[in-house]
């Protein structure tokens, strides 16, 4: 089946330029997004991949700037409309749901405004088509009696219902995509599988596509088809949803997966990578994963690799491949 | 700390200020060389002459003034008034050099013993919360229920005039401020680890507050504090100015001012012709009431943790 | 909500109480002939001794503590003030009739405040950091640090010293005769503006927004000072919540997300400062007022206190303390209405 491309992200840069000097947030990023499809950008915080997400959008705060490449949205590359145009594809086009869903909504409106506000914007309903409108929206994301819950205000909802009236909102004017910025990471075990559930029953049914961000590998198994790997504002392995689970080739993909704790496989220890995520003034020389690589050689340490193909569809940013393949082979890397 | 002190001297604004006080700073220590006393008490402002209306600056001691003080065995050793002389012969220049002392006295005095007080009052209601807290907080409400001027001006005339009687009026309704900024910081730090450990370890109250809480949320209170000294001056001076402060002839930047009330308007077709006598103290207070803000203002930003790393 | 504004309520007795105490503990710190000159209307009468100590038996002026608190406060409560040397009236008439004049300035005072001093908190907080900001801060600084008896002497200088446009005191005296003496001049509210437009008075209106002028600006622009600082970083730090971010990914344009999302945010705070604000004007009203010899009650209070009237100073400080505490709930009522977060708890 040919997929029709929706998003190309191509070489994108970011960089923060603070008083300290020149963070390199996101350093040349590529992936795409295709059509009813789901993107997984998977990664430690601070790796970059909310900024990636405000880049795309355009959202950085001052003093962020994308500072080169291209994102491709339909054929045309948001980066270069107006703040006019953007506006109009932002919430209509494009729709983004955040981590805190307390933080996200504003205190002083209804539930109800909020979710309308989208619908005047774009569809230009009048007050009352949006209220209902907003009524029906509630109703789809599993809101009980949502003739109710439009007059109140966030703060008389649970963090569960919160970003069920947040996913309603950003469904509100179709978008054909979605971002969703950890959506889960501030809820409950058992609200967060309902809410992934919800969210993928809705995808289905707008035909719509999503970039899932997320540092949670269970939310990706449980979502995503294709998946990013981050690492300090670059991509590093980028492949589908099976690949990644059973046949990663870059070291950093391996510490994400053995640093959670399985059911089925019998594990001696967890694995959490050892070191911190470098410090974004002042990254390492070469790969800038090398400090926390036990494959690391002095190749790693000089040179940084490219981002290259490795089979079909499995692109990997890693000098030694091959000898990470070996041992996936040999079935010496724990937990795998 | 050093972050602070680095952040204070790149800041145009707060060098401005430093720069502003220490020039005040000097003219406090080098009074009595700027402007040496005539009378024992080197806060009494000399009279130049007995004139009721002002004179303008250049004006020359008259003859039987410098007799006066040659008579009470003083040694004469200016005799130009070189900012001019306030109603009654007053000397602005004298006045406004030696009220340079009396704004840092008036100043740090007072604000020490309200930040004293009101960190007391503070630290005493958050460690011991309970009724006690709210015995004190309501307290606090009370005295905060008048604005401050008008209950300094009240407590000052029952007091009755003098320096003194100022003071005690700004402090009894200048410390509120200050514990409610302690009492909220410690509120916060009482739930911290290390204090929950020490008051495990059975340490004494009193212990725990000074060893334990205060050193970890003084430092609100200490910004809070340096900013408070301008408008502790500033309210010392309205306070001569209402004529109910320093009295007649003290060395104080307010009464200065008082002085040139009545002069303000000047006479008939001769339309601003007394501007010394209010532009020279004016000056003084505004640029150390200035000086205090511009610090103020930087510390308040590198302190508050919502602009942190913005500036 | 309900709790809570009752629950402030019930603080009212307790903080009038203490306010009052705290009347009572300055009165006490005169002595019983000091005390007595409160009361009484001929000063001859203080110049016998013997005379003084009987009336001080007679009417309990040296009684201890709780006893003589509560006669104070019973003749309070009978609005009896005492006698004021410096007005030569009783003190309550005294307040009557000043407070009018006074209530005006402040009236029109409030309201330029909050429009210029929010609208330029707004413009500063969204232009953070850049030449617009960062001169209101400066002009904001420096206005902060002008006393105002300084600058009130300025204006006074300046607009009637130099240029003659702006002339101290209430009315000029033509406008007086009509207003206080005329017969055909009906004083209905007793501010002069108002009751001008209320007759037709075009020329004592105009008359009496001329005298308005100066005490206003001085009034007012250490109030507008504070009111911008406050404003400014208030919204700046709304400008950098989540739904902030959150309605502008909805497609929300510019102007409404500062405007309504954040402003309607950012200002629920403000009101809070607004009752602060209230208390430097009641402040900075004894200093305006004495420069421009305004006749209001801070002008009289000012008057006698330097006359050493204690009575009209405790009754002056016994009426500010009463409107601050009535204003602080107003304040704290109207807020738990504005913020859905207390409303509805």
């Amino acid at each position: 089946m040919a997929k029709e491309k929706l998003l190309e992200v191509k070489d994108l840069k970011t960089y923060f330029f603070t008083e300290d000097g020149v963070v390199k947030a996101v350093d040349g990023v590529d992936f795409e997004v295709y059509k009813g499809e789901t993107l997984g950008l998977v990664g430690e915080s601070g790796c970059g991949k909310s900024v990636t997400a405000f880049s795309i959008m355009r959202l950085l705060d001052y003093p962020g700037k994308t500072v080169g490449g291209k994102v491709i949205f339909k054929g045309e590359d948001l980066l270069k409309k107006s703040e006019e145009e953007m506006r109009k594809i932002r919430g209509k086009e494009i729709a983004m749901i955040f981590q805190e869903p307390m933080t996200a909504l504003n205190p002083v409106f209804t539930i109800g405004y909020q979710i309308s506000e989208a619908l005047k914007i774009h569809l230009h309903m009048n007050d009352k088509e949006a209220m209902e409108k907003s009524v029906e929206l509630l109703k789809k994301v599993g809101i009980p009696i949502p003739e109710q819950r439009v007059h109140e205000y966030p703060h008389q909802l649970s963090g569960g219902m919160r970003q069920r009236a947040m996913i309603a909102m950003a469904m509100s004017c179709n978008p054909t995509l979605l971002i969703a910025d950890e959506p889960t990471t501030a809820l409950d075990v058992t609200i967060q599988a309902q809410i992934l559930e919800l969210m993928k029953s809705l995808l289905q049914e707008f035909n719509a596509s999503l970039i899932m961000i997320t540092h949670d590998l269970g939310v990706i198994a449980e979502i995503a088809d294709r998946v990013a790997v981050m690492y300090a504002g670059k991509v590093v392995e980028y492949t589908d949803i099976r690949t990644i689970f059973h046949n990663p080739l870059h070291p950093y993909t391996f510490g994400l997966l053995t640093s959670i704790p399985r059911l089925d496989v019998e594990l001696r220890r967890l694995n959490a990578i050892p070191g911190f995520v470098p410090d974004p003034l002042h990254f390492p020389k070469g790969c800038k994963f090398n400090p926390r690589c036990r494959f690391a050689t002095d190749r790693c340490r000089e040179e940084e690799p490219p981002l290259v193909k490795v089979e079909e569809g499995h692109l990997v940013r890693c000098w030694h491949v091959d000898r990470v393949k070996e041992e996936v082979k040999k079935g010496l890397l724990v937990g795998v | 700390m050093k972050r602070i002190l680095k952040k204070l001297f790149s800041n145009v604004s707060s060098l401005v200020g430093i720069i502003l006080l220490l020039f005040f700073v000097a003219i406090a220590i080098f009074a009595p060389i700027i402007a040496p006393p005539l009378s024992d008490d080197p806060y009494q402002v000399p009279r130049m002459s007995w004139d009721e209306d002002p004179q303008p600056p250049g004006f020359p001691m008259s003859d039987n003034m410098k007799e006066i003080y040659q008579y009470m065995g003083k040694k004469v050793k200016w005799t130009k008034a070189i900012f001019g002389t306030a109603q009654g012969g007053y000397d602005i220049f004298y006045g406004v050099i030696w009220g340079t002392r009396t704004a840092f006295k008036v100043g740090i005095i007072t604000v020490v013993a309200a930040m004293l007080i009101g960190v007391f009052i503070g630290s005493v209601s958050a460690y011991f919360g309970g009724w006690l807290d709210e015995t004190l907080m309501r307290i606090t409400d009370i005295f905060l229920s008048f604005p401050f001027l008008v209950a300094a001006m009240v407590l000052t005339t029952i007091l009755g005039r003098g320096l003194d009687k100022v003071m005690i009026a700004l402090i009894t309704f200048g410390w509120m401020g200050y514990a409610r900024v302690i009492r909220g910081s410690i509120l916060s730090a009482k739930e911290e680890t290390y204090v929950m450990a020490a008051k495990a370890l059975g340490v004494r109250d009193g212990r725990v507050i000074w060893r334990h809480l205060l050193p970890n949320t003084i430092f609100p209170v200490l910004v809070q504090a340096s900013m408070n000294i301008g408008s502790m001056v500033v309210t010392a001076a309205a306070l001569s100015f209402l004529g109910v402060g320093a009295p007649l002839g003290y060395a104080d930047w307010g009464q200065m001012v008082s002085f040139a009330r009545n002069w303000i308007i000047g006479k008939p077709g001769h339309a601003g012709q007394y501007w010394y006598t209010v532009f020279y103290p004016g000056l003084f207070i505004v640029l150390f009431v200035l000086a205090w803000n511009l610090i103020g203002d930087t510390l308040r930003d590198i302190l508050d943790p919502r602009l942190r790393g913005e500036l | 909500m309900v709790a809570y504004i009752i629950r402030r309520l019930l603080l009212l007795p307790v903080i009038l109480f203490g306010v009052t105490f705290l009347i009572y503990c300055m009165f006490s710190l005169l002595s019983p002939e000091e005390r007595l000159a409160t009361y009484v209307n001929n000063p001859n009468i203080l110049k016998s001794t013997q005379a003084s100590q009987r009336l001080i038996k007679k009417f309990h002026l040296d009684d201890p503590f709780p006893l003589g608190y509560i006669r104070w406060a019973d003749k309070i409560i009978r609005f009896n003030l005492g006698w004021s040397k410096a007005a030569n009236q009783p003190v309550w008439d005294a307040i009557c009739q000043r407070f009018p004049a006074t209530l005006e300035l402040v009236m029109y005072s409030i309201i330029p405040v909050i429009l210029v001093g929010i609208w330029l908190g707004v413009i500063s907080a969204v232009h953070h950091n850049d030449i617009v900001d960062q001169s209101i801060r400066v002009i904001a600084i420096v206005g902060w640090s002008l006393p105002t008896f300084i600058f009130g002497l300025f204006v006074l200088f300046v607009f009637y010293g130099i240029l003659g446009w702006l002339p101290p005191g209430r009315l000029s005296t033509w406008a007086q005769d009509i207003v206080y003496t005329g017969t055909k001049f009906h004083n209905y509210t007793h501010l002069v503006t108002i009751d001008a437009l209320l007759n037709g008075n075009i020329p004592i209106f105009l008359d009496a927004l001329r005298h308005l002028v100066a005490p206003i600006i001085t009034l007012s622009y250490i109030s507008w000072a504070f009111l911008l600082r406050i404003t400014r970083s208030s919204m700046l730090d709304t400008l950098r919540k989540d739904y902030i971010r959150t309605a502008r990914s909805k497609g929300v344009d510019e102007h409404t997300v500062v405007h309504k999302h954040a402003e309607k945010n950012a200002l629920i705070p403000v009101v809070t400062i607004a009752g602060m604000m209230i208390v430097g004007m009641l402040g900075g009203v004894v200093i305006t007022e004495t420069v421009f010899t305004y006749p209001g009650v801070g002008f009289w209070a000012a008057t006698a206190a330097q006359q050493l009237d204690y009575g009209s100073v405790l009754g002056f400080a016994l009426l500010f303390a009463s409107i601050m505490v009535i204003g602080n709930l107003i304040v704290d009522v109207s807020y738990a209405l504005i913020d859905p977060r207390v409303r509805l708890e």
